[in-house]
């Protein structure tokens, strides 16, 4: 089991957070989702396997590239 | 008996330049799975259709010459699908396939053989790099630098594919192809590693360097990374098949798949008609091409942006779409060199371009503008106003300020809506938290209010009324549209062959 960043790819607001520690995650499924560019935009889980940390709160800057989760997968 | 004599040295020279190298490197690469020279000419082309050229050649070095078959290529002639093509296969187990005088003659005669006869030029890339010594010394640097030419136009298409370590000539190959595929575990970059640490003290990583998730993801020169050295041969085979042998010449038309088009009403499931949800383009281009003709380029880079080829009833398109599931579809700097690439490459072969805008604007930002944005927006332009292939677009829910232009809005021979479009300078709510201040935490009514004032205007109907898109039309009539209008453009006046402004652009961005 490695452990994996999950990474924002655009900068925005949290707006939803879908999944929580502990929780099993598929490939793609939104762990994330963001409002950015008057869009709502998902932070996808990049592999399949299992929440470990939420790293953001809801309505929370987050820049490109920042970790706003992290898996076990 | 003089006959038996020649046929019996000829047989045996035969054998030896066949044989290729290192037979316990051959043995080697036969144990891991990898394929030599010989065995991916044979996969990649028509069975029995390629005859070699310069099969005898050896080392300029008389010392080398006994050890080095074919100088470590291996070139000639085949059929891919019937179609002629040229191929040039590097052979890594004769001496690391390493660029030298003799090896560089035969691959630029045979690019230039591939030019003057308007066909497609294979390259199967596996090459250490330069061959020392033999570049060594200023005769050796020399000569390799008056003997080669770099220069390259798009007249006839090329496909490199990379199918192990590649250094030096085997990556200026592929840096100048028009496509790239890798196989996982290759590596395309300037130089060895080891070259790397002793030149800069530098240890490095090949993978990191320029394995398949560098090419693929971060610098975009390979379009697509597969598993095994069929695969990669299997992708050139269907590359070319969406192109002409070259650039005078039309691409080929292809059957209709039975079934093809028949789950268009599926449109309306997978794009939510809110304009703030996202989805993935690549589905909807499915369900408008005829089945399993999509064939993406460059699907790991830019992913905001869609790049394809495909066919619409039969015909080769080159389909250009913003795509929400990533970055909410809004163009960024990797998005528009993509863009601005394959716009090139379609020109170039007579292509037809399709767009298809679901696009929030370009993606604002320090890092963008750090990355030179601006300028990478107008190189996209330009690409665009420079074409001369009958360019398609439909706008299908949004498509905001200068990313409306880019695709295509007010630059295509036949532009539709669809009826769910909305086309202005920004996005509503942007202009009245622009214009009015209002927060709508604290004023929402105020600020709906504003929302709705800038929406005022901003339908389909309201630009085809004043003919500025030529067409509204139900999302499920896509295909048959796109087909009728491919029709109806087909520049009659010169068969479809292009103006080819772009043919001498770059490669790389």
């Amino acid at each position: 089991m490695a452990d994996i960043d999950i990474k924002s790819e655009i900068a925005g607001k949290v707006w939803l957070i879908e999944a929580e520690a502990g929780q099993s995650v598929e490939e793609d499924d939104a762990v994330i989702i963001l409002e950015s560019m008057k869009m709502e935009i998902p932070v996808a889980a990049p592999v399949s396997g299992k929440i470990t940390e939420i790293l953001v709160e809801k309505d929370e800057a987050v820049a490109e590239g920042q970790t706003v989760a992290r898996m076990e997968g | 008996m003089s006959w038996e004599n020649n046929i019996e040295e000829h047989e045996r020279r035969v054998s030896k330049a066949e044989a290729m190298g290192s037979t316990k490197r051959l043995k080697e690469r036969a144990a891991s799975g990898i394929m030599n020279a010989r065995q991916r000419i044979e996969e990649l082309l028509d069975s029995g259709s390629f005859h070699e050229s310069g099969r005898f050649a050896v080392s300029e070095r008389p010392d080398a010459a006994d050890k080095s078959p074919g100088d470590g290529v291996v070139d000639g002639y085949g059929r891919i699908n019937g179609r002629e093509v040229v191929v040039c296969a590097q052979d890594f187990t004769t001496l690391g396939s390493s660029s030298a005088i003799n090896n560089g003659r035969k691959s630029q005669k045979m690019w230039r053989s591939a030019e003057k006869n308007g066909v497609p030029f294979v390259y199967l890339s596996e090459c250490s790099g330069a061959r020392i010594p033999d570049i060594m010394g200023a005769v050796g640097m020399g000569r390799i630098g008056e003997g080669f030419i770099f220069s390259r136009r798009r007249l006839v298409p090329w496909a490199d594919a990379v199918l192990g370590m590649s250094f030096g000539g085997g990556t200026w190959v592929a840096s100048v192809s028009d496509f790239v595929v890798m196989r996982k575990g290759a590596v395309m970059a300037v130089t060895s590693p080891r070259v790397n640490t002793v030149a800069i003290s530098e240890q490095i990583d090949p993978e990191e360097m320029g394995g398949w998730r560098v090419q693929t993801e971060i610098t975009g020169k390979a379009d697509l990374a597969v598993d095994t050295d069929e695969e990669a041969l299997q992708a050139v085979r269907q590359y070319l098949s969406y192109l002409p042998s070259n650039c005078e010449e039309m691409p080929p038309l292809a059957d209709v798949p039975t079934g093809s088009g028949d789950d268009a009403n599926r449109i309306l499931d997978l794009v939510p008609e809110e304009r703030r949800r996202t989805y993935d383009v690549r589905k909807v281009i499915t369900l408008i091409v005829d089945r399993d003709s999509m064939f993406p380029v460059k699907e790991r880079f830019g992913r905001s942006l869609v790049t394809c080829f495909a066919r619409i009833d039969g015909r080769s398109v080159g389909i250009i779409a913003n795509n929400p599931m990533f970055k909410g579809g809004a163009l960024d700097v990797d998005s528009c060199d993509k863009a601005t690439s394959f716009i090139a490459m379609c020109d170039s072969f007579n292509v037809p371009l399709i767009f298809l805008a679901d696009v929030p604007g370009f993606l604002i930002g320090v890092e963008g503008e750090h990355k030179k944005v601006p300028g990478k927006i107008m190189n996209f332009m330009q690409a665009l106003e420079l074409t001369s292939v009958p360019v398609l677009s439909i706008i299908m829910r949004k498509s905001y300020g200068q990313a409306y232009i880019n695709m295509g809005g007010g630059r295509s021979d036949e532009m539709a809506c669809w009826f769910t479009a909305d086309i202005s300078f920004v996005d509503p709510a942007v202009a009245a938290s622009i214009v009015t201040g209002v927060d709508p935490r604290t004023e929402p009514e105020k600020f709906a209010a504003a929302v709705e004032e800038y929406s005022l205007g901003c339908s389909p109907y309201d630009l085809a009324g004043q003919y500025l898109a030529h067409d509204v039309i139900d999302p499920r009539d896509t295909r048959q549209w796109l087909s009728r209008m491919l029709d109806a453009h087909q520049r009659r006046r010169t068969g479809g062959i292009g103006a080819h402004h772009m043919q001498s652009w770059p490669f790389t961005y």
